[in-house]
């Protein structure tokens, strides 16, 4: 039988260089959201060592509690005591419901955080709320073509992932915010992972975050000579060239110009995805732009559900149309 | 170094996806069965260390005889051996417990698998399996190499364009990201040959597991369908030259 919530709603938050990550404070959007309609409170999780930074910037940001982990032993922590922390913490505070981004780094945690505690996860939610006081999620199955509506019901937390992406940030009411440390002992924990540097990519030349107008070339392309297309109908906009990570797997593009979660984040002021199926990874970086066009041979690909215009059909026939089309205009 | 890679047998188009009655699973039509391609990645990886240290690899998946196929392709792509653990599940929780107990039964320095399936999109099994069994476990890995007799030294994406260096003890368990090594195209040949070697399998009593053990908990599907459009998409339709001027128009208002 599904079970009321009981407890509070807590997020458990990504953060960089003393601030929260964008999807973190998607989190606390949702939770929010989730706790006052359960009727309980809204609590985050910051870990780490040198919280102090991080804490100042979460302060009003619409939580009742920060709940703050700091050990040294955490600031080189490999994955695998870091999710032994978190689940220790989440035994001390007791929440009703845990909340996490569905990011490469809750990807890695979720699974083992939810084995420590032995609570039922769902990953990959693209939405959760609370029905007749039982968590509810809906996430995607079989590449996103379907979505499933699932009730949870088992004992203890259960701990949800949900995209980024799939619930906007709205500007958090500042509230009256307890700051609480949380100790937990992790001397007894084997370290057998250690982080030994984490390095950030260096800047590129093509920088597709500044682009107005991106012209996104998926795997839909069928062969890397077929590229050069979709290059000159950006030339013909005047735009720059994106693409889907299979691209860049594949060698096909850089990596400077991969657009999603282990891309980049991009919201121009157009969007034209030609053959890109629409992988959740990589709607969460590019949801936000302004006008989204995406042309693609399935009308069921998942790109047509964030889309404001589509067009179904073969790239290689509608692109050097539109190309011809930029051109005369602009001649 | 010994490796076992994990991989999937997926469906591949699905048709006539509905809730399972009792609500635990989703039930489906698909006409074939495929290597999950992040998986393919993991066997392309174990591959190359292969290569570059020696040792032998062992393709293990979950699933009916059907599921030979995917293992006959691990073997012509260069796994040593295979082996497959006959038993039908869905849900990730309990294939990590399956996964977990057919990994605690094998020896290995390193277990390979990929970071997400096709069908179930859950990025859970692989660190869930480690975490059963207590091995250390890095996500979406882009580089692997040796660092010392116990040690490996990993790149691992964090999203954003960072990436973690990260020392692991082993033996440990690596979802590697996509693209890590290109995929290989297998020649008919070396599948005609890879289709002679045996596959061992393994049964549900002989992992010491029940069939009380494999039940998914703690969910009930509600329903299935295909995800509501967020409903603003226009499809246009018409002459190609028609639809080209339709969206430069719209394309220009936008700017």
């Amino acid at each position: 039988m599904p079970h009321p919530m009981q407890g509070d709603v807590l997020v458990i938050a990504e953060h960089w260089k003393g601030e929260p990550e964008g999807v973190t404070l998607q989190m606390l959007t949702k939770g929010r959201e989730l706790a006052d309609s359960g009727g309980v409170g809204l609590a985050v999780l910051v870990l780490g060592h040198g919280l102090d930074d991080v804490v100042e910037v979460l302060r009003g940001k619409g939580m009742d509690t920060i709940w703050v982990l700091d050990d040294p032993a955490l600031a080189r922590a490999g994955g695998g005591v870091e999710a032994h922390a978190i689940a220790e913490a989440v035994r001390a505070i007791d929440p009703g419901l845990i909340l996490i981004g569905y990011s490469l780094v809750g990807m890695e945690l979720a699974p083992a955080i939810a084995v420590g505690l032995g609570v039922t996860a769902m990953t990959n939610c693209v939405d959760v709320g609370i029905e007749d006081g039982a968590v509810v999620v809906t996430r995607p199955f079989f590449d996103g073509t379907q979505h499933a509506k699932i009730v949870l019901e088992g004992k203890g937390p259960p701990l949800v992932a949900l995209q980024g992406g799939a619930t906007p940030t709205v500007g958090l009411g500042a509230t009256e915010v307890a700051v609480r440390p949380v100790a937990v002992d992790l001397s007894a924990v084997p370290a057998r992972g250690q982080v030994l540097e984490v390095i950030e990519e260096a800047v590129s030349d093509v920088d597709i975050t500044k682009a107005e107008i991106i012209v996104a070339v998926g795997r839909g392309i069928g062969g890397k000579e077929k590229i050069a297309v979709i290059e000159e109908l950006t030339q013909a906009l005047g735009g720059l060239m994106a693409c889907s990570r299979p691209l860049v797997d594949l060698g096909w593009l850089g990596r400077e110009r991969q657009v999603g979660a282990s891309g980049k984040s991009v919201a121009p002021k157009v969007y034209l995805a030609c053959g890109i199926s629409g992988a959740s990874q990589h709607l969460s970086g590019m949801s936000d732009s302004r006008l989204i066009v995406a042309i693609n041979k399935d009308p069921n690909a998942p790109i047509f559900q964030v889309a404001h215009y589509g067009v179904v059909g073969d790239l290689l026939e509608i692109v050097p149309a539109l190309t011809a089309e930029a051109r005369k205009v602009a001649g | 170094m010994k490796i076992v890679v994990c991989c999937k047998a997926v469906p591949g188009a699905v048709t006539d996806v509905e809730v399972a009655p009792g609500g635990k699973a989703l039930q489906f039509q698909s006409q074939f069965q495929a290597m999950n391609e992040c998986d393919e990645y993991a066997l392309e990886e174990a591959c190359a260390l292969k290569r570059a240290y020696g040792g032998e690899i062992t393709a293990l998946a979950m699933g009916p005889i059907t599921t030979q196929d995917i293992l006959y392709l691990a073997l012509a792509k260069g796994a040593d051996q295979a082996l497959r653990i006959d038993v039908r599940v869905q849900d990730p929780q309990v294939a990590s417990t399956v996964l977990a107990a057919a990994l605690g039964k094998m020896e290995f320095d390193l277990v390979l698998t990929g970071t997400q399936s096709r069908d179930t999109l859950a990025s859970f099994v692989g660190v869930a399996a480690a975490a059963r069994l207590g091995l250390p476990f890095a996500f979406a890995v882009t580089e692997v190499e040796k660092d010392g007799e116990q040690s490996i030294k990993v790149r691992k994406e964090l999203g954003g364009g960072r990436f973690a260096d990260i020392r692991l003890g082993l033996p440990a368990l690596l979802c590697v990201q996509t693209g890590i090594q290109p995929l290989n195209f297998v020649p008919p040949g070396r599948m005609l040959r890879a289709r002679a070697q045996p596959i061992r399998s393994l049964s549900l009593t002989e992992l010491g597991l029940t069939e009380e053990e494999i039940v998914p908990r703690g969910y009930r599907y509600q329903s299935v369908s295909p995800p509501e459009r967020v409903g603003r998409v226009r499809f246009l339709e018409g002459a190609t030259p028609e639809i080209a001027a339709a969206l430069l128009a719209r394309i220009r208002a936008a700017l």
